[in-house]
C-alpha cells in the first residue's frame, strides 16, 4: 500500500472515531456540535501523558479516555437539561470556551534537553512516541483500524443489548421512556460520558499520528463534519458513521474528481440528504429490511 | 590516555549528534492553480544536511485530517541541504508541510506555511 492510500486510511479511523461519538448522541436523540472539544482534550491529555511523563501509549489512552469522559460529563451535567437546538448551542458554546483554553494552556517542559509540552495558540510539538517506538504509518493504521474494530464491535454488541434498545427509545420519546420507569437522566449522561470518551480516544490517536497539535485543530469544522458523517452515514446502525467518513474521506477527497470544490460538493450532499432520508443512508428502516433479508433461508 | 582523550571528544561531540535536524521551506506558485514548486533547506546543528530521502505531504490545521494531500518524495537541490518538490494543495491558506525524513538520517519535521498567489510565508499566531 502507498503512503497516500495509508494516510487515507488512517484518517478515515480517526475520522470515525469522532463520527462515533456524535452518533451515540444522536441516537440518545441528541445533536451535539461539541464533540470536536473532547478530541481535543483527548489529544493534549494523551500527548502529555507520552510526551511529558513517558507513560506508554495504552496507558496515555486509558488516561485520555478517562479525560474526555469526565469533561464531557462535566459539560453535560448542567446542558443535558436543555432540548434540541439549545443542547446544541451549549455544546458549541463549551467547545468553543475549551478551544480557547487550550490557547491559553501553557505547560511546557524539559525533556531531553527540549522544551515540549502545550505552549497557546503555538501548539504542542514533539509528540514522538509512535516515531520513537519505530512504528511506521503502516503499523500505526492497522492499531488505528484494529481499535476501531474493537469500539465497533462493542457498540454493535450494546446495541442489540436491552440497554441499546432502552437507549433508542429514550432518544425517540424521552417522556415516554420517563413514563415506562427508565432513568432518562441517567442514561442520557452515561451515553454522553461514553461519547466524551470515544472521542478522547480519537484525539489521542491523532495527536500521535501527527506528532504536533494545536488549538485550532479542534475548531467548529471538525465538529460540524463529525456530525454530518453520522448523518450521512445513518442513524440506523453503528456502521453508518463510519460510512459517511468512507463518503466523504474516501469517495470524494480520495478521488479528488472535485479538487477544490469538495467542500461545496460535501455541503451540498448534506443538504440533499437530511431532506431525502433524515435519518442518513443507513437509517433504522434499511437497517431492518437488510437484517430480514440476511436471516431469510436460501 | 588515548582512550580517556578519544571518550572526552565523544561526550564533547554528543550533543552536536543529538541535535534534531531543521527545515526551512519556500514556495513559489506555479502557472497551474494551488501547485507550488517548494524548496526545502535541511540543516543539523547550522550545517546543510544532504543524501536524505525526504517525503512531503501537507495538512490543513483548521481542518486536520480532510485533506489529504498526496505525499511526494523531493529531489536533491542545487545547493547542499537543498531538495525541490512540487506540491499539491486543494486551496489556499494555512496549511502544515510535514516532512518524514528517511536514510542516513529519520525524523518528522513541521513547517507551518501560509500559502497565497505570491508564495508562501510564515504563519502569524496570536500570542
Amino acid at each position: 500500500m502507498d503512503a497516500h492510500a495509508i494516510g487515507v486510511l488512517t484518517n478515515i479511523g480517526l475520522f470515525a472515531f469522532l463520527a462515533l461519538s456524535a452518533y451515540l448522541l444522536l441516537v440518545a436523540g441528541e445533536l451535539s456540535f461539541g464533540q470536536q472539544a473532547f478530541f481535543g482534550i483527548g489529544a493534549y491529555a494523551g500527548g502529555i501523558a507520552t510526551a511529558l511523563y513517558g507513560w506508554p501509549l495504552p496507558l496515555a489512552l486509558l488516561a485520555a479516555m478517562a479525560a474526555g469522559g469526565l469533561a464531557q460529563l462535566l459539560i453535560a451535567l448542567p446542558t443535558l437539561r436543555l432540548k434540541g437546538l439549545y443542547f446544541a448551542m451549549a455544546t458549541l458554546a463549551a467547545a468553543e470556551m475549551v478551544r480557547i483554553g487550550l490557547e491559553l494552556l501553557h505547560f511546557r517542559r524539559m525533556v531531553e534537553g527540549e522544551a515540549v509540552g502545550p505552549d497557546g495558540t503555538q501548539g504542542f510539538r514533539g509528540i514522538r512516541w509512535v516515531f520513537e517506538q519505530g512504528i511506521e504509518p503502516g503499523g500505526y493504521l492497522l492499531i488505528v483500524w484494529s481499535l476501531l474494530a474493537v469500539v465497533m464491535a462493542a457498540l454493535a454488541w450494546v446495541e442489540r443489548s436491552r440497554l441499546g434498545v432502552t437507549l433508542r427509545g429514550v432518544g425517540e420519546d424521552p417522556e415516554l421512556a420517563a413514563a415506562l420507569g427508565i432513568r432518562v437522566d441517567r442514561l442520557k449522561l452515561g451515553t454522553a460520558t461514553a461519547a466524551g470518551a470515544l472521542a478522547a480516544l480519537g484525539g489521542v490517536l491523532f495527536a500521535h499520528a501527527n506528532t504536533y497539535i494545536e488549538p485550532r485543530n479542534f475548531d467548529i469544522m471538525l465538529g460540524v463534519h463529525s456530525l454530518a458523517y453520522a448523518l450521512i452515514g445513518g442513524l440506523g446502525t453503528v456502521v453508518g458513521p463510519l460510512l459517511g467518513v468512507l463518503l466523504d474521506i474516501g469517495v470524494l477527497e480520495g478521488s479528488r474528481i472535485f479538487h477544490g470544490y469538495r467542500m461545496i460538493v460535501f455541503g451540498g450532499l448534506v443538504a440533499l440528504l437530511l431532506i431525502w432520508r433524515p435519518r442518513g443512508l443507513l437509517d433504522e428502516r434499511v437497517v431492518h429490511w437488510l437484517g430480514r433479508r440476511l436471516k431469510k433461508p436460501g | 590516555m588515548r582512550v580517556l582523550a578519544f571518550l572526552l571528544l565523544g561526550c564533547l561531540a554528543l550533543p552536536a549528534l543529538a541535535q534534531r535536524p531543521e527545515a526551512a521551506l519556500e514556495c513559489r506558485p506555479t502557472p497551474t492553480d494551488f501547485i507550488f514548486d517548494c524548496t526545502i533547506h535541511l540543516s543539523r546543528g547550522g550545517k546543510p544536511l544532504s543524501g536524505v530521502e525526504v517525503t512531503v505531504g501537507a495538512d490543513m490545521p483548521s481542518m486536520p485530517m480532510a485533506h489529504n494531500v498526496k505525499p511526494a518524495q523531493a529531489r536533491p537541490g542545487d545547493r547542499p541541504g537543498d531538495y525541490r518538490v512540487m506540491l499539491d494543495l486543494e486551496m489556499l491558506g494555512d496549511w502544515t508541510v510535514k516532512l518524514r525524513l528517511a536514510g542516513p538520517v529519520r525524523d518528522l519535521l513541521r513547517v507551518d506555511l501560509n500559502f497565497d498567489e505570491k508564495g508562501t510565508r510564515p504563519v502569524r499566531r496570536r500570542r
